[in-house]
């Protein structure tokens, strides 16, 4: 019951659907930019930088997962929520299954959407795809679970900073400027963070040094879990008022 | 049949008392919950909803704490928001929502729709609703699961006088079938027309729990001033 009514929740307004759409076009342009303007388009390596843009993507799961939560909490509906279902571990647990199914769905089109629009170029260029090189598959696979991840990232974020505005600030702030300034700071641990993290697991270009892809998924999974714990741990007891 | 009860209910936040050691029964018909701004009306709503941890006492429903319940929208239908809808959302997705969540038929969605009159206004986004309209899509979602027991925090703010008469009507027909009401009000010449009793807080302790016309031999008004000064911060 709780399931079915947060899946028509996450259905039943547009910004979901503007996320969607925002992030589809994100991935064109991103693949756009690297398949238009660079020459050596038919190497692999090439091609995977491209496809890379699948999983910065996960940007706009991370806000669907925050505004799961915390998007209840602005606009008050988050009372009724907790009425009909006073259990506020189903709720969070229902909450983190079905946005974490909507990052992978945001995944699995950004990867559609980036094959297609990189099929378009390549064939424009008089390239084919190096689908067969054993570099792509790797990148487009960890840059849908890094929608997935995110997602479910970002319930845990929304639980634990309910006010919407400041949750979305505090993890764009994040990704923009705290884990780079971290990462001066602290130097090689810095790649344990989440997006650098997630970088490596989808092989972006600037994942240079970061752990192995297996590595990265798990660690992150690993994050990914931990915030499920908080954000059930401060749900369960916080007040309502 | 349903009863409400407050047994020792007390909620602190910080240093502050908000309420303290509560003790009041609320049995069928109409009982008014009263007290000036800050009193703590709508911390104990809430407590009695399982929505704020009492730092002490219980807060029951026919012996059960609200998290107990297991079809708690069907016990108990309540109204603590002015505005508790996505405005993006439609009136009849908001209340489909609730009642896939709750377990309830979605054929009660139409029904509760017509009973508070939106039928017109069930495919309009609730961003749009004046706030009369909201509260009647708000008693709506607590009319739902067919509840026993109705908790609606200042439902006649933003009612006009025809919404005001309607409700009127709804929490009189509601309370007639044996069923209970508590409604939270500032507006004591709505209250004295409504209510069979009143539970009166003020500084977040019992000032008076029984009949209405117990409450003072000088007029409502003079009565309730009186209950609430003495404890005045």
């Amino acid at each position: 019951m709780t399931v079915r009514a947060e899946i028509r929740k996450l259905l039943t307004t547009r910004t979901p659907l503007i996320l969607f759409a925002a992030a589809q076009l994100l991935v064109v342009a991103g693949i756009s930019g690297v398949l238009a303007r660079r020459d050596n388009v038919g190497d692999a390596a090439t091609q995977r930088d491209a496809v890379a843009h699948i999983g910065l993507v996960s940007i706009f799961a991370l806000i669907l997962g925050i505004m799961a939560v915390a998007g209840e909490h602005r606009h008050r509906t988050i009372t009724d929520t907790y009425l009909t279902t006073p259990d506020r571990a189903r709720v969070v647990l229902a909450k983190l299954g079905v946005t974490t199914v909507a990052g992978l769905v945001f995944g699995v089109a950004a990867a559609v959407v980036a094959l297609a629009s990189a099929a378009v170029w390549l064939a424009a260029r008089n390239e084919s795809p190096a689908l067969g090189s054993g570099d792509l598959w790797p990148t487009i696979a960890g840059g849908i679970v890094w929608n997935a991840l995110f997602a479910a990232i970002g319930v845990g974020v929304g639980a634990l900073i309910t006010n919407l505005i400041g949750a979305i600030a505090a993890a764009l702030g994040w990704l923009a400027v705290v884990e780079g300034i971290v990462a001066q700071l602290v130097g090689d641990p810095a790649k344990w963070l989440p997006f650098a993290l997630g970088s490596a697991l989808d092989a972006l270009p600037t994942a240079t040094d970061g752990p192995p892809q297996w590595l990265a998924g798990l660690v992150l999974a690993g994050y990914a879990a931990a915030f499920a714990v908080a954000a059930t741990l401060t749900t369960v007891r916080r007040d309502v008022t | 049949m349903s009863t409400v009860r407050a047994a020792g209910l007390t909620k602190r936040f910080g240093t502050v008392d908000a309420v303290r050691e509560l003790d009041f029964k609320v049995t069928p018909g109409i009982t008014a919950f009263l007290g000036p701004n800050g009193a703590g009306k709508t911390t104990t709503l809430r407590m009695l909803l399982g929505l704020i941890r009492p730092t002490f006492g219980t807060a029951t429903i026919d012996g059960k704490r609200y998290a107990e319940l297991r079809h708690p929208r069907r016990v108990v239908g309540a109204v603590l928001e002015a505005t508790g809808f996505h405005p993006g959302r439609t009136a009849r997705r908001h209340l489909e929502i609730l009642a896939v969540a709750g377990g309830l038929p979605l054929a009660r969605v139409d029904q509760v729709l017509d009973q508070v009159g939106l039928t017109d206004a069930a495919r309009r986004r609730a961003g749009g609703f004046s706030l009369g309209m909201r509260q009647r899509l708000g008693l709506a979602g607590a009319l739902l699961g067919d509840p026993g027991v109705l908790i609606l925090d200042e439902p006649a703010n933003g009612l006009d006088p025809a919404g005001m008469a309607w409700l009127r009507g709804l929490l009189r027909g509601f309370a007639g079938q044996g069923r209970t009401v508590i409604v939270s009000s500032h507006v004591l010449a709505e209250v004295a027309q409504t209510a069979d009793r009143a539970v009166v807080i003020s500084g977040g302790r019992l000032r008076y729990c029984g009949p209405l016309e117990g409450m003072s031999e000088d007029g409502l008004e003079a009565g309730f001033l009186r209950l609430t000064e003495e404890a005045q911060r």
